[in-house]
């Protein structure tokens, strides 16, 4: 029986309850929601592009002189293509969009869980039926997710051109199936970001020193990288010879760093050293590159990296303190 | 002993405290009100962290804004829990004996006695980040009275004990204020205030609300409507004798019995026998719930 | 039914053991869980909440097994933590209905519901606001608003009162009253503060030394040997004490102005009596019931 009068104070809850088994989505998800929102983000992820970016530029000019001064115009983007090896711009464009790519996962991963260390939410989580997987999977999802999909769209959106503008010269051919090589680069290399931001996060309870932290272990991994190159520039000569006086060993160490392994990874997957951006150089230059190092070179640090992150997070994060 | 005369504080344009006059003398005082409503600003005045910007305080005859000869003169436990985790509570306290002005061997006898007062001798010499909540206030109360004070301020001392960690505290506070001390405490629980002293300091909003004897408070507000309940199996019986009194304001049944409200308590405790003895109503049983400290802070705040 | 049946449960942290062989039936309604510190009750509210791996013996929360089934346990139970919690970064309303997803909801159910368990936990104004401008008493109230979002069938609360101030103290304590008392909702209140205990709860649990040392309605718990009555004076009087005995009523014993006395009959015959003396003495009784200790004093002696 209804009364006119309704009764306004507090009452049970019998609407719909799903299952306890995939509360990591629900974490995924807030996280995700709140990063789209981040305007910023976006504008990162265009600036990430920038390689492409001048390359489609490029070819459009071209492209423009090819259709404006006849045979000449068409002379001058037929010698550009010949220099232009496809593969190498997704490499390149990959490797130029690493910077942007580390500040983007500083803004996605560096308050993740250090915010929350601070505020006591575990509490919140873990009196939930969330456990502690589920927690750090969502928390991890929450960087992993965003951070592939801006990695994505600035090569994804290169292909198209290529795909649309160059089908005629070859491109479809050459580079039509590197989009599905892109993809598990793209994977790998966001794995590795959100896992090390993840226990970069776990161990500070404020956003901004765990920000901090991760940049400086950012810059200094960054700084072998750095060293090989300048080692390979002082090195003299040309071509081949310049990388091939320099120990394997030394060379290697161009991949020990946060950037390195994820050019390392690209560098197996679509399986070339790379050569001078803009097709410069000359065929001549193109064995002036790190050489591709052995998969499972990449594959141990890979690894060793996200267990370490992961490791460090599991520990970090306690279950134990729900209460008292 | 410590007096506020006229004594206010502003920050800017908030208040603190706003002309307050009264005398904390020895023994354990209580200083209530609710949140925000000056006692901090009172401790932080006492212990001469910050001056009054009208009027005095005095502390045994000195003003003790910036003066050390008072801060010799009292101690001070705060209600945080700020420790140098990493020292173990007889090191912490011996610290700040020797911040104190101590020489080595008399900071360390001193810390030995004061840590055995506070019954803590046998746990001194773990690390203080295992301590439980009622360790630390332990801990907290030792360096406070380490250089023998006159007065000792507790900022919410039992906060977070159990209630045997509380016993033994008050009982502490006590044996404290039969040396001869004075001690201002403050505190939100109300019936921890009442076990420990009758004597309260009452801010709310700044203003000086009551001070004095709880008993004597309590008389003084006998005109405010008091409740009086009454067990009995013949309500509606004991309520028409009740309702030709002019001094009983409101009647109301409740499920064993009823419950008055009047104006002359004291009129109306002196009819209530006749009911028992001359109409021979049966009373189970009579209180008034107003008869605690609870209802006297919530009568005074609230008007 | 029993909202939570322990059997036989040893909880150890390395060599020391939290719990032994500790067995209960958490009764329906408002329950206290009183303890020392270090008696095992944080342990046993980890329990309850499906978070612990004991060394023997097991137990059903709300027909859920205790070692099998933490999340679904925790799905139909709500914890108000002791320590301060929030998820940074959110206003109110948004943080309780996350909440509510995390335990379950779907999204639109969830924020519908925020709003209204907010109304009800005294932040209906306060609800757009930033979590971390919130003050004590505020912080205090949604951790309250977390627990019940996902409308659970068992709430516990760790502390309520923590902090608060007189007024913060019983409007948190009226909430709680009101939410447990009515409302279908099953409540375990973990406090130091055993009026706060007194005035919420029906009955309690009394935890020492990993043991379950009591159990039952705080009435009874309370109750004095002989039923003896208390009587209280304006003031001392030691005349009033002899009439008593000459009006055949044992004085047990006085205490300032209150006198406990032992008499034969009803109350309400005791009652004739004790007003006749003190009408003989001349002298004004101010209250007079049936003795009862105060939680403390047989919390006190329950551990002892």
């Amino acid at each position: 029986m209804s009364s006119p009068i309704a009764d306004l104070t507090y009452r049970g809850y019998d609407g719909p309850l799903g299952g306890v088994s995939k509360r990591w989505w629900a974490i995924a998800k807030y996280q995700i929601k709140k990063q789209v929102k981040n305007r910023f983000l976006w504008v990162l992820m265009a600036a990430s592009g920038w390689y492409y970016a001048i390359m489609i530029i490029i070819f459009f000019f071209l492209e423009q002189m090819a259709v404006n001064n006849g045979p000449q115009g068409e002379q001058a983007l037929k010698g550009f293509l010949a220099n232009i090896v496809w593969k190498d711009q997704f490499l390149l464009g990959f490797s130029f969009g690493q910077f942007l790519f580390f500040v983007m996962t500083w803004i996605l991963g560096a308050a993740s869980i250090a915010n929350d260390n601070r505020a006591n939410a575990l509490l919140v989580y873990l009196s939930k039926p969330c456990t502690k997987a589920d927690y750090l999977l969502g928390k991890w999802l929450g960087i992993f997710l965003p951070l592939l999909l801006m990695q994505l769209i600035p090569t994804l959106f290169f292909w198209l051109y290529g795909m649309t503008s160059f089908a005629s010269y070859g491109f479809v051919g050459a580079a039509g199936w590197l989009i599905l090589k892109m993809i598990p680069i793209a994977v790998l290399g966001s794995a590795l970001s959100a896992s090390v931001i993840l226990g970069v996060s776990s161990m500070f309870n404020q956003g901004r020193i765990a920000g901090i932290v991760f940049a400086g272990l950012y810059m200094v991994s960054n700084f072998f990288t750095v060293f090989v190159k300048i080692a390979i520039l002082f090195q003299g000569g040309h071509g081949r010879s310049r990388i091939a006086d320099i120990p394997p060993a030394l060379l290697n160490l161009f991949y020990c760093s946060i950037d390195g392994i994820q050019i390392a990874i690209a560098k197996n997957i679509l399986g070339t050293a790379g050569s001078q951006p803009f097709g410069g150089g000359g065929a001549r230059q193109r064995m002036a590159e790190v050489p591709v190092p052995s998969p499972i070179f990449t594959a141990l640090i890979w690894l060793a990296l996200c267990a370490a992150g992961w490791a460090i997070a599991w520990r970090r994060v306690r279950a134990v303190e729900v209460v008292g | 002993m410590i007096v506020f005369q006229e004594a206010s504080r502003w920050y800017g344009q908030i208040i603190g405290l706003n002309d307050v006059t009264c005398t904390i003398p020895t023994g354990v005082t209580a200083l209530l009100g609710l949140n925000g409503a000056g006692k901090s600003t009172m401790l932080r005045m006492i212990t001469g962290q910050i001056r009054a910007t009208t009027g005095t305080v005095s502390v045994y005859g000195q003003t003790p804004f910036a003066n050390p000869e008072v801060y010799k003169l009292i101690g001070y436990c705060p209600e945080i829990d700020n420790f140098y985790e990493h020292m173990n509570g007889f090191q912490f306290v011996e610290h700040l004996g020797r911040l104190a002005g101590y020489g080595k061997t008399e900071a360390r006898e001193r810390s030995r006695r004061m840590i055995e007062r506070v019954g803590m001798a046998d746990r001194a010499h773990k690390k203080i980040a295992g301590y439980s909540k009622g360790m630390r206030q332990r801990v907290k109360l030792a360096q406070a009275m380490i250089h023998d004070p006159q007065a000792v301020l507790l900022d919410e001392p039992l906060n977070g004990l159990d209630p045997v960690g509380r016993r033994e505290f008050m009982q502490l506070l006590q044996t404290f204020s039969e040396d001869g001390k004075t001690i201002l405490v403050s505190s939100h629980i109300l019936f921890e205030v009442e076990q420990m002293t009758s004597n309260i300091v009452l801010l709310h909003r700044g203003r000086l609300l009551a001070t004095g004897n709880i008993g004597v408070i309590r008389e003084l507000i006998d005109k405010y409507p008091h409740r009086i309940r009454i067990a009995t199996t013949q309500a509606r019986e004991v309520a028409t004798q009740l309702a030709g009194l002019p001094y009983i304001s409101n009647i109301s049944f409740e499920r064993d019995g009823l419950e008055i409200q009047t104006r002359e308590p004291d009129k109306f405790y002196d009819y209530l026998p006749s009911l028992a003895v001359q109409h021979g109503l049966p009373i189970d049983g009579f209180s008034s719930p107003d008869n605690n400290l609870e209802s006297v802070f919530r009568y005074l705040v609230t008007n | 039914m029993a909202v939570a049946e322990i059997r036989g449960l040893t909880v150890q942290y390395g060599r020391f053991t939290a719990l032994s062989d500790f067995s209960v039936d958490i009764p329906e309604g408002c329950v206290g869980l009183l303890g020392p510190n270090g008696a095992g009750k944080t342990t046993l509210i980890k329990t309850i909440l499906g978070f612990v791996k004991p060394a023997t013996g097991g137990g059903h929360v709300l027909g859920a097994d205790i070692l099998r089934e933490g999340p679904l346990i925790r799905q139909r139970v709500g914890l108000m933590p002791e320590q301060d919690c929030h998820i940074p970064g959110m206003s109110a309303v948004a943080f309780v209905a996350y909440a509510g997803e995390l335990a379950g909801m779907p999204g639109n159910h969830a924020l519908r519901r925020s709003h209204e368990v907010l109304e009800y936990c005294g932040l209906g104004e306060a609800r757009y606001r930033l979590v971390e401008t919130y003050s004590t008493g505020m912080k205090q109230r949604i951790k309250l608003a977390q627990a019940l979002i996902h409308g659970p069938k068992l709430l516990l609360l760790d502390e309520p009162t923590n902090g608060l101030d007189p007024r913060g103290r019983e409007e948190m304590l009226e909430l709680i009253r009101s939410v447990s008392h009515g409302k279908n909702v099953n409540v375990i209140v973990s406090s130091h503060l055993l009026p706060d205990i007194e005035r919420t709860c029906d009955q309690v649990i009394v935890v020492a030394q990993g043991k379950l040392r009591a159990q039952g309605l705080i009435k009874d718990l309370r109750k004095v040997e002989g039923a003896p009555i208390d009587v209280e004076l304006k003031e001392e009087n030691p005349k009033f004490m002899q009439a008593l005995q000459e009006r055949g009523v044992t004085l047990l014993s006085a205490h300032r102005n209150i006198y406990r006395v032992q008499g034969k009959g009803l109350p309400s015959d005791v009652g004739k009596i004790v007003f006749d003396a003190a009408t003989a003495v001349g002298t004004q009784v101010r209250g007079y019931d049936l003795a009862q200790r105060s939680l403390e004093e047989a919390f006190l002696e329950v551990i002892r």
